[in-house]
Parts: C-alpha cells; structure tokens; sequence
C-alpha cells in the first residue's frame, strides 16, 4: 500500500500552516480520508487531539526479550514518569475491567494502549487476550500497541485480526555498530545473543515487521530515541529509511538518563539531548518524514490527556467497587466525541482561514521567538502558570507559528526534596524554560512574574482562554512592533550560545 | 540438579513459558523453581532457557548458589560503577 508522504517541506509553507498549527491540519489534509479517520482521535498520532483525546496503557505485559541500555527492569517508582515503569501489574481481565472503568468515567478517552512494562508481543497471549476481549466487550475503543520488533514479524497476523489500526515500532538505529551500544542482549531462538550479533538481529526483525505490517494497510509509527554521541548522527538516516518503507509518522524522542534509575546510561553518566538539540534534529528529519513532536514518553500504565496521568484514580482496589453500564457509557461517549470532533473541524476552518490571510499579509522580517503556553487542553491558554506541570513550546516566526516540544515542569520525577537536588520547584520551571522569551498562561503571580522577568522570559497574562497560536501571534506581533526582534544577527548570536 | 530463583526477581513471568519442564510457577513474593522437576534443561537445550531470558543479574543460581547471569553481565555495568552510584544516592 503506498502511504502518501507528509509535511515533505514545511519551512516553505506561509502562514500557520507551516508546523503545527500546520503540522497536524497539513498532516491531515494530505491524508487519504480512511487514514484521516483513523488518526483524528489518536491523541498519540495527531498534535490536533491531543489536545481532546485521552489514552490510557495496560500494564499486562512484563516480560522482555531484549535489553536496552535506557531500561532497569527492576524499578518501579511511583513519582517517576517514563515507559517501563508501573505501580501494579494487571492480569488481561483486570485490564478489560480497568479499561472499561476509565472508559466509562473518562469519555474523552479514545484509545486503550499496551506497551509494557516489558514487550508487549513477548507476552503475546496477556496481549492477544486483553485485545481479543477488549474488542468484544469495548468496540469504540481503539487499540494500538508497540514494541521493540524482535517478535513483531511472528505477530503481524494475530495483530490483522483484532482491530488494531496502529502499531509503534521502536527504531533506534540500522546499523548494528551502533545497535550494540544501545542493546547489550536480546533473546532469540533459546539462547541470549550479545553484542553486535544479537542487535543485528534485532534490526532485521525491526525492517521486516515493519514491511510486513505496512503491506497489511496498518499504520506504523516509528519511535526513536535519540542518544547523543551514539545515535545522534545516525537518526536521520533512520527517518529516511523507515519512511521509504511506509511508516507514517516519526517521533524523535529525547533519551531520560539518570543514575538514580539505575539503567546503564544512567550510571554510567551518558546524557540526554537538551531542548535546542532535540529540535535540531526533529527538524533535519522533518524534510524526510511527518515528525511527532507532542509525545510525552508516558508510563506503561498511564491515564488521561496526554500529559496528564489519572492512574490513582483507578487503581484496581477501587475499581472493584465501580458499577460500569457499558452500554450507557458508550452512547454518551459517542455523543462526546461527536461533539468534540464539530468542535476540531470548526476550529480548523478558523485556523486555515486566518492562516490564508496572514499569507497575504506583508511578510515580517523579524527573527523567530520561542514561548511558552500553559495549557490542559482544548487548544487554549487556560492554565495558572503556578499550576502547570507542563508547557507547550511553540515557535512564532514570520512564517507563522509552530508547535516545537512540550517541556515538563517538574522534570520527572513529582517526588519531595529529598529526590532532587533541593532546587525549588518554580527555579526548576524556569530552568526548563530555557531559550524561551515569553510564556502565555491565564494568571501568574508576582513572585514567579519578578523571577521570570529575571530570566529573560516575558510573563504574559492577557490571552486567557484563547486559542494558543492566535494567542502566540499576537504575542509576537507586539513584541515584533516594539522593534526587540528586528536584529537578526543578535538572534543568531543568541542561537548559537543556546 | 537444579536452578534456584532468588529474592531480586522481579515477577516479570519472562522465564515461565520458556521452562521445558513446566518446573516454574508463579508465587509470593516471587517465582519458583519446584527443584523435583527442573532439569537445568538437560537434553531439552544446550543452555538453561530461565537464565537465559532472565534480566536480573544474580535472580538465578545453580546447584551450588553460583549467579547464572553475575553482577554486570547482562547491563554491561561494571558491579563497583554500579556501588558508586547508589553510594552516591544513599549520600542524599
């Protein structure tokens, strides 16, 4: 099946619709419409409902058939957000229930995931069997899945049969010289393989699963992580080929690496691209590939909006006492997301329309600016800047606005002091916005307002409740008309010392 | 002759479906190795598929308390690299 190439050439674009107040409408528009359908309520697959949609992972999937130099098996913590890690394991019928439970209280959640804590495709029948009932018993819930890809091939035909429209595929590298800095094992055919040996293996199972699930019509995602000096270099290389073979979308990922979780990269003092480098790289692979830049790299067993995590609430002692009519739950569901989806369209119109006019627009010639939003969703500023436990960085050009990362607040880990290194939780905010020159929230208060103006960072209270790229646009055309933004050559200096 | 599964497993079931003798079984806190039935997979492999798949160094030890999988093995993290940095958070 040929899969029509996305967002080919972005930074030619005009107006909003280069990036993400383009990235997602173009990306949908160059779709065919049965693609389209499938992603526009796929918060991990559409920067666009993200902002509505709620997923939710099961944890049914412990074991592993290879190692990774980014993973510890053995921890389990309750404040840490990244995948692999969960609080409680669930047999598959713990994880109908649990799905069904969210399902029902949460309507805004579209799709049921499993990604761990181990492979979810080396526990095939744990996942097979959370699948085949979930499909029964839930059918308005998508289902997606991801991997490593050692066991994908065996599984891409159990996987045609159960309404499973996505799958993400972790890539980290083709080549088997850098494969063995990221992998020191895996487990194939009975014996555990080491080394160059075994990641050559791996990548060939990777390349073929994906062909093979390509050729079924199901989407593909690809995963990678990116780390610096091993495979920094390499992962554009990888964007190239993985779009040559059909995957739809590509989500560069930074690598999380501290000693206290004890991985090898970890301990071993490897570090994690910062913000600048990360977005370098997500736009050398963008002239290749769709890039993913809205994925928060959720727990194995995360719960809600992207970004948020609901999972105390549904902890399985408590979900034992929930009374759940499904078949209640799945009408108003549908009347939910109906709503929603009129919602999405009419702000999408809205959106092509004002970027139609700014393209006519006489064109700026000032330099591009960083912001931060504090944001829950449904595309506006609504959040307290003391609040947010996250930011959405958008860049505001004369090319218009783009969606660029999000960055945590808290960066991690939501533990006490005695976690960290005793920084305050508003210096650490204002370090994690680093390179940004103004954030849009609906209140800040005088202490952060002084620190912020501190940092550098223009404080920005005026655009409540409205829509972000409006917003950032108006922000920038202020900032632009004061004349700040008019030397080009002290931006470039800026850039470079960033 | 038998393997033995020791307090550092971490329940993640990887082992069980692999044991040609069906002599591992889920238990609290962790998994077994009911001794009568494991045959350290004699005739069945060439190695024994629980320590093989396992990922936790030192979870698994032979008939005479050896670490199948010792310490670095399997993560390629050298045992007093891995001391100094848990001294070091302990330190906090």
């Amino acid at each position: 099946m040929e899969l029509p190439v996305l967002n080919e050439n972005p930074a030619s674009k005009g107006g909003c619709s280069a990036g993400s107040c383009g990235s997602t409408d173009d990306q949908m528009n160059h779709l065919s419409d049965e693609i389209r359908a499938k992603v526009q309520n796929h918060p991990c697959y559409s920067e666009d409902a993200h902002h509505y949609f709620a997923r939710m992972h099961v944890a049914v999937a412990p074991a592993c058939n290879i190692q990774c130099h980014y993973c510890n098996r053995k921890y389990d913590c309750a404040n840490e957000s990244r995948p692999g890690v969960v609080s409680e394991l669930l047999t598959p019928d713990q994880a109908v229930k649990k799905t069904m439970a969210v399902a029902a209280n949460i309507p805004q959640m579209t799709v049921l995931g499993i990604a761990g804590p181990g492979d979810p495709l080396a526990n095939p029948e744990r996942t097979f069997e959370t699948f085949r009932r979930l499909s029964q018993d839930a059918p308005d819930i998508k289902l997606c899945v991801s991997t490593n890809g050692l066991a994908l091939p065996d599984s891409v035909e159990e996987l045609s049969k159960h309404n499973i429209d996505h799958v993400t595929i972790t890539i980290n590298c083709v080549d088997p010289e850098i494969g063995a800095k990221i992998y020191p094992w895996i487990f194939w055919e009975n014996r555990r393989i080491k080394g160059k040996k075994g990641a050559k293996i791996l990548i060939e199972q990777q390349q073929k699963g994906l062909e093979m699930l390509v050729a079924k019509g199901i989407l593909v995602k690809v995963n990678s992580v990116m780390i610096p000096g091993v495979n920094d270099k390499h992962l554009a290389e990888v964007s190239k080929i993985v779009k040559a073979k059909g995957a739809f979308l590509h989500n560069v990922m930074p690598l999380i690496a501290e000693a206290e979780h004890g991985t090898f990269y970890g301990v071993m003092g490897q570090r994690g691209p910062n913000a600048a480098e990360l977005q370098d790289l997500q736009d050398e692979c963008s002239g290749d590939m769709n890039m993913m830049r809205h994925c928060r790299q959720c727990r194995a067993d995360a719960v809600g909006l992207l970004g948020e995590d609901r999972g105390d609430e549904f902890t399985m002692d408590k979900i034992e006492t929930m009374e759940i009519d499904y078949q209640a739950a799945m009408e108003k569901r549908k009347v939910i997301h109906q709503a929603i989806e009129a919602e999405m369209n009419s702000k999408r119109e809205v959106k092509a329309e004002k970027a139609e006019q700014f393209a006519q627009q006489e064109k700026m010639t000032t330099r591009p600016v960083l912001m931060a939003v504090a944001t829950s969703g449904q595309g506006v500023i609504n959040v307290h800047f003391g609040h947010a436990k996250e930011f959405l960085i958008y860049e505001a050009s004369p090319d218009g606005v783009r969606f660029i990362s999000h960055r945590k607040a808290d960066q991690y880990c939501g533990g006490d002091t005695t976690c960290g290194d005793g920084e305050s939780v508003l210096q650490r905010t204002i370090r994690a916005l680093e390179g940004c020159e103004a954030v849009l929230c609906s209140k800040v208060g005088f202490e952060p307002w002084e620190m912020l103006e501190q940092a550098g960072i223009m404080p920005n209270g005026e655009h409540a409740m409205e829509p972000i790229e409006e917003a950032v646009m108006a922000v920038y055309k202020e900032v632009a008309r004061s004349g700040k933004l008019d030397e080009v050559d002290q931006a470039e200096r800026a850039r470079a010392v960033a | 002759m038998a393997l033995k599964i020791i307090e550092s497993c971490v329940n993640c079931f990887a082992c069980e479906p692999l044991c040609p003798s069906k002599a591992i079984y889920e238990a609290k806190p962790h998994f077994l190795i009911d001794p009568k039935k494991c045959t350290e997979c004699e005739g069945d492999y060439s190695v024994p598929q629980c320590a093989s798949i396992c990922p936790i160094e030192g979870a698994i030890l032979d008939a005479f308390g050896a670490a199948l999988n010792p310490p670095g093995s399997l993560t390629g993290i050298p045992p007093e690299k891995m001391a100094e940095a848990m001294a070091e958070l302990q330190s906090h």
